[in-house]
């Protein structure tokens, strides 16, 4: 194994003598490169000393083996990466589900609110007209009665109106009346 | 074997193709995780970590590359990065370092009375990482030159070239001391 190599093998058949160890070469090719050693100690010996190292690698190197757990502790492994994930999945769905419900009860206040207010309006507008036309033409109510049109018809409406609307927004729960309950 | 996992994966059946996965590739990702991480329990931590990714990644998995091609490579880059995160800890003249206790591990997995033995494994250790990892591989894979080159993602004509360099540097390594002052 320690023999003196200063010059190593033939630089054209280093490949060569390593291909011819691993019955890598053609036979033609073989035969040629077997010739040479055969002429050449330094192909030769350089050629002994790979093969010994060769050997002497296949027989020291390691060869270690997985475990007989290892499938087993693979599958645990994965089942523990599964169920998180179905946890994670449901509570996404979940929360989304919850944002959804918000955001639903979130547009009808706003709906709700925007109502709210127009009726509010509309009461305060109708109750303040109507009560301005009926304290200004009490003594003329007999109109109404013999069926004349006049300004105490529509003031009349607007009273009916205003008290709809009243009744719209409490029924809306926008005004809320001790004791009533929708 | 591949062709019945592309076949359930065509298909959609991931799980069925993973279950295939595991017992196909399971001792081939381990052997190159122990190429380069010269541990065998860091070696089988890496396979688990593999597989759990392939697993992840499987229902994206378009079949560009052979399936082969795919894991060695999520192998590869599973192990790089448990070299990463061991390099801040390197210290061989630390007894307890990391590395040094890898070092010592894959030199008594096999008998401890073979100073010869011992000898040639730390001038493995010796040698570049990349030849290192050829040579424990090439070695491990019963002296394929096709299993190194696809398992390293290497054409096969650097993969020779690199085991020839390993070797060649290994005998010169090996020579006493004389020798290659000589």
């Amino acid at each position: 194994m320690n023999e003196i190599f200063p010059t190593g093998p033939c630089a054209d058949h280093e490949h060569n003598l390593v291909d011819l160890l691993e019955g890598s070469l053609g036979p033609e090719r073989a035969r040629a490169i077997r010739q040479h050693v055969d002429s050449c100690p330094r192909c030769r010996a350089w050629q002994a000393e790979f093969a010994a190292l060769d050997e002497r690698l296949a027989d020291a190197m390691p060869r270690p083996a997985l475990s007989a757990d290892f499938e087993r502790a693979l599958q645990e492994r994965l089942a523990t990466l599964v169920q998180p994930a179905t946890r994670g999945d449901v509570r996404a769905a979940v929360d989304r589900e919850y944002a959804r419900l918000i955001d639903a009860i979130r547009r009808d206040a706003r709906r709700r609110g925007l109502l709210d207010g127009i009726g509010a309006a509309a009461v305060a507008a109708s109750a303040v007209v109507a009560a301005s036309g009926l304290v200004g033409n009490a003594g003329e109510l007999h109109w109404l009665l013999a069926g004349r049109p006049s300004s105490l018809m529509l003031e009349g409406l607007g009273a009916a109106l205003a008290f709809a609307a009243l009744a719209w927004s409490v029924g809306r729960g926008a005004i809320s009346i001790p004791g009533w309950r929708r | 074997m591949d062709a019945g996992i592309e076949h359930h994966l065509a298909a959609g059946r991931h799980a069925r193709a993973f279950d295939l996965v595991v017992p196909a590739y399971k001792d081939r990702v381990f052997r190159l995780a122990y190429a380069i991480l010269r541990d065998r329990a860091a070696a089988e931590d890496a396979a688990q970590e593999t597989l759990v990714r392939v697993w992840k990644a499987l229902p994206g998995f378009d079949g560009r590359a052979a399936l082969g091609t795919w894991i060695y490579a999520i192998t590869r880059n599973t192990c790089l990065m448990e070299l990463r995160r061991r390099r801040p800890t390197v210290s061989f003249d630390d007894p307890d370092s990391t590395e040094a206790q890898h070092a010592a591990t894959s030199i008594a997995t096999g008998p401890a009375e073979d100073p010869e033995r011992e000898n040639l494994l730390r001038l493995v250790e010796a040698l570049p990482r990349n030849q290192q990892e050829a040579v424990r591989l090439f070695y491990l894979e019963d002296r394929s030159y096709d299993a190194v080159a696809e398992r390293l993602g290497m054409p096969l004509g650097t993969v020779k070239n690199l085991l020839h360099r390993a070797r060649k540097r290994l005998m010169e390594l090996a020579r006493p001391d004389e020798v290659i002052a000589a």
